[in-house]
């Protein structure tokens, strides 16, 4: 999938109201690989901590003999962090306040994950 | 976990702590060891000082060449099981270099993030620079010996 395809992603999941912005994450280095309309965000900063969470989260369903994680929901007084597993090492991440539609967020989040190959 | 300077130790735990690394070090550009976390061996810590001060120097001089316009900042190594990153910042005492090997438990991004923090927790936290003593031709082995025994414990 080309980088386009993938911003034009990331600018869709950002037109839901509530939504801060979004980002496509390498879990394997915490990196950023893409990303859309993040203003006064750190979206170094979010991809590397929700690539550790999403590995503490791998961690702790290898521990409990559980399948790995598709997904994690992470919420805060704030609002919160969504993460989707795409094809790995990718993980389509969104950050959302709490105005957010979560249902949605989430059904959108896991369509397009699956695309992001 | 061994420094020279004291108000370095606690950025230096925080960063060990918060970024997993296993291995880490503080020098200054030229290669002087300022604190170390997970080396056992002296000569280790040295062999590995001199060469992140390389490395670091020859990305610089490469930057120079290409007009990057500054220096690149950091350098990582990403191994199969291990990864080395090697970043410089600015301090009150002079430009210093982390080094720092993280393994599968981090990543890239993780040590990054940690290393901005320490960098600047070091910048705020460091006393007004003194002046600089000279070392003397029979007083350098002293020193030299002083040095090792405050990153050691005199093994």
């Amino acid at each position: 999938m080309s980088l386009e395809r993938w911003q034009q992603i990331l600018r869709e999941i950002t037109g839901v109201p509530g939504v801060r912005g979004a980002l496509i994450v390498s879990a394997e280095d915490g990196l950023v690989v893409a990303e859309s309309a993040m203003e006064h965000v750190a979206t170094s900063d979010v991809a590397a901590l929700a690539a550790a969470l999403v590995v503490r989260a791998r961690q702790t369903a290898h521990v409990a003999h559980g399948a790995p994680p598709r997904s994690v929901h992470l919420a805060a007084s704030g609002g919160v962090l969504l993460a989707m597993a795409g094809p790995d090492p990718l993980w389509l991440v969104a950050l959302a306040d709490s105005r957010a539609e979560l249902g949605r967020l989430r059904v959108l989040l896991g369509d397009f994950a699956v695309s992001l190959a | 976990m061994r420094v020279l300077e004291p108000w370095v130790t606690d950025p230096l735990v925080e960063f060990v702590r918060e970024s997993s690394a296993r291995v880490a070090l503080v020098m200054t550009s030229s290669g002087q060891v300022i604190a170390q976390h997970g080396f056992t061996r002296s000569l280790d810590v040295m062999a590995a000082a001199a060469l992140g001060a390389g490395i670091l120097a020859t990305t610089s001089e490469l930057a120079r060449l290409m007009e990057h316009g500054g220096d690149f900042g950091a350098v990582v190594h990403q191994g199969d099981r291990e990864g080395v990153w090697l970043g410089g910042f600015d301090t009150p005492r002079g430009r210093w270099i982390a080094l720092a090997v993280f393994g599968r438990e981090s990543s890239i991004g993780l040590v990054r993030l940690f290393f901005d923090r320490f960098a600047a927790q070091v910048s705020a936290a460091a006393p007004p620079p003194v002046a600089v003593r000279e070392v003397l031709a029979e007083g350098f082995e002293r020193e030299l010996d002083q040095s090792l025994r405050a990153l050691f414990g005199g093994t």
